[in-house]
Parts: C-alpha cells; sequence; structure tokens
C-alpha cells in the first residue's frame, strides 16, 4: 500500500526533458505558416515558368498562320491573369506574420481560404475554358502537316490532361489545401479563444 | 523587439520544464504534451506586453497552459488517455525498470481523474502553493484544500489498484 508522498517523490523523480528551446519554438510556429506561403510561392512560380515557356515559342520561333499567334496570346493572358490572381492571394497571408498579429493574420487567412476556393472553382473554368480555346487555336497551323494519328494522339492526350487536370487534380489539390488551412485555422483559433478566456 | 525577445528566452528557461510537466501529467503523452507547451509559450509570447503584474507570471502562464490543456484535449478529440500511457512502457523497452513502470502506473491513475482534478493534482505534485493553484484553477482556497484532499485520496487509490494487478 503507497501514500501519497511515495507517489509525489514518484513524480518528481521522472525528470522529463524539454527538447525545444525558445527560438526553435517561435521559428517552428513560424513554419506552419511559412509552408502555406512556400505552396502558395510555388505555385506561382509553376505558372511563371508555363508563362516563359510559352513566351518562348512565341519569341523564338516562327509561325505563319494568325491563328498559331492568336492561340499563344490567349494562352499567355490566362497563365498571366491567372498568375496575378495567385499573387494577390499570396500577398494576403504574406502581409501579416502570425506571431506578431495574430488577429490580422486569421482573418487574412480565412479571406485566403475563400479565395482559394473561387478560384479552383469558378475562375477555374474559365481559365480552363480561355486555355482550351487558345489550344484549339494554336493546334489549327500546328497539326496541319501531321499524320492523322498523331493528330488525333496530340488532340485527345491535351483534352485528357485537362480533364485530369479539372476532375481528379483539382478536387485532390483543392481538398488537401482546405484540409492544411482549416487544421491552421482550427489552432489559431484554439489559441486565440483559449487566450480571450483568461 | 530584442528586449522582447530576450525577456521571452528568460520566461521560457524558467518555466518551460514544469509547464511541460504539467502537460505531460494531462495528455501522458510527449508529443502532445509539447504541442501544449508550444502553444503555450506562443501565446505567451504574443501576450507578453499585455501582461500587468497583477500576479505572478508564472501563475499567469500556469493559466494559460491549464486552459490549453483543456481545450486542446476537447477539440482534438485526442487518442483514449489509457492507450497513450501505456505507450509510455511500450514504446521504450530499453528503459524498462520497476522506477519505468511504476512512472507509467502514476500516469496511468492520473489519467483516470476528471481533467480538471488532473490539472491540480500535477500543480500539486509539482509543490505550488495552494493559493497560486487557487488562482490558476479560479477556485477559492477553502474550496481547493478540501478537493485536494479528495484529489490525492483518490489518485492514491487508483496508484494502489493499478500496482495490483
Amino acid at each position: 500500500m503507497q501514500e501519497f508522498d511515495h507517489i509525489q517523490s514518484l513524480w518528481q523523480s521522472h525528470s522529463v526533458e524539454v527538447k525545444i528551446s525558445s527560438e526553435e519554438m517561435l521559428v517552428q510556429a513560424k513554419k506552419e505558416v511559412n509552408g502555406v506561403r512556400t505552396r502558395s510561392l510555388l505555385n506561382i512560380l509553376g505558372m511563371l515558368l508555363s508563362f516563359t515557356a510559352i513566351a518562348a515559342l512565341l519569341v523564338f520561333f516562327p509561325f505563319n498562320s494568325w491563328t498559331t499567334l492568336a492561340g499563344l496570346g490567349v494562352i499567355i493572358v490566362s497563365i498571366a491573369v491567372y498568375t496575378i490572381i495567385l499573387y494577390l492571394d499570396y500577398r494576403i497571408i504574406a502581409r501579416n506574420d502570425f506571431t506578431e498579429h495574430p488577429n490580422a493574420f486569421l482573418s487574412n487567412l480565412k479571406i485566403y481560404q475563400l479565395n482559394k476556393f473561387n478560384l479552383y472553382n469558378r475562375l477555374y473554368w474559365i481559365y480552363a475554358i480561355a486555355l482550351s480555346f487558345g489550344f484549339i487555336l494554336y493546334f489549327y497551323e500546328m497539326l496541319d502537316n501531321m499524320e492523322l494519328w498523331i493528330q488525333i494522339s496530340i488532340v485527345a492526350f491535351t483534352i485528357f490532361w485537362m480533364f485530369l487536370c479539372a476532375t481528379i487534380l483539382r478536387k485532390a489539390y483543392m481538398k488537401r489545401e482546405k484540409e492544411r488551412i482549416d487544421l491552421l485555422i482550427e489552432k489559431f483559433e484554439r489559441i486565440s479563444e483559449q487566450f480571450k478566456e483568461q | 523587439m530584442e528586449k522582447k525577445d530576450q525577456l521571452f528566452k528568460q520566461i521560457f528557461d524558467t518555466n518551460s520544464k514544469k509547464i511541460f510537466h504539467l502537460c505531460y501529467g494531462y495528455t501522458g503523452d510527449e508529443d502532445s504534451a509539447n504541442d501544449l507547451l508550444q502553444e503555450t509559450f506562443l501565446k505567451v509570447w504574443q501576450n507578453l506586453d499585455k501582461f500587468r503584474n497583477k500576479s505572478l507570471i508564472s501563475t499567469w502562464i500556469y493559466r494559460i497552459a491549464v486552459n490549453t490543456c483543456l481545450t486542446y484535449l476537447r477539440s482534438e478529440k485526442r487518442q483514449a488517455k489509457d492507450e497513450l500511457t501505456e505507450n509510455i512502457i511500450e514504446n521504450r523497452p530499453e528503459e524498462f525498470s520497476e522506477k519505468n513502470e511504476q512512472v507509467a502506473l502514476l500516469y496511468k491513475s492520473i489519467a483516470k481523474l476528471e481533467e480538471n482534478d488532473r490539472l491540480i493534482i500535477t500543480m500539486v505534485l509539482d509543490e505550488l502553493p495552494y493559493h497560486e493553484i487557487a488562482e490558476i484553477s479560479g477556485i477559492s482556497e477553502g474550496n481547493l484544500r478540501v478537493k485536494i484532499h479528495r484529489i490525492k485520496q483518490k489518485l492514491t487509490e487508483l496508484y494502489n489498484q493499478h500496482a495490483r494487478i
């Protein structure tokens, strides 16, 4: 039969080790937020790369038909507009530091999530239609001299790829991104709510 | 800013171990305790300017930690505590010894207590003065003494029960 004194001495003899320093703690807290920022930046970077690649086509390759130029033009403008929207969204979360201004950051994170939702729903379809239109114009000249089976393959692959992006990939990305941001919002709300109770 | 960082560092170094032990006692799980420690000190850092010296800074931090613990487990719907405390033994066979087994039994017994009681007894075990515990938990000192007496009895009973099994 043990007494409470024994329990207390047992408790005190069990030394716990804090594995994080004050500096590491702040860095870690900021890292979660930076993760969302980094993904947003990578997204923008990917779009910029696409923009550059297609712009290079326009600059370095001579095209005879106006349809090709118009097609590439439509694609480039679509990518540019989408990239600008992505950048504006990025600025929303880049504006505040959670550890400095938690409430402002939290409300910005909610706006960012809503914007992302719009971007990958209504705006995405406008973007996809514009891109498809651009590709149709572009393929008009480009596929002209190719064999029929190659033409069919390229068009089929393009349709398949766009369908894949618009359905499975888009939904998976949206789901993952929503979960990540929901988790962050929940965590920061819990921290803020908890402190209001003090 | 540098002054604030330095002050925070000092506060963290002085209080983190006790707060971690409190969180560990409450969750019985090192990872969750780490999460709670981080949440607590993140909030301390953000609100350091608002601290008005009405109470001891340690009391203020304990209050944040206690509220963090209570809201954390409720919102996260964490794994049942029994399983977590059992993991203390199962996950670290190399550290297995009679003392470790007793420590694990202690955590298991604490886990059987009510959430608030768990936090109170953790502070008692860490020898916090009663008036401070009363301030942290928002209970009058008279009531707290009665409560602590009851929790001590309950914990001892639970520990002995587990020890017999």
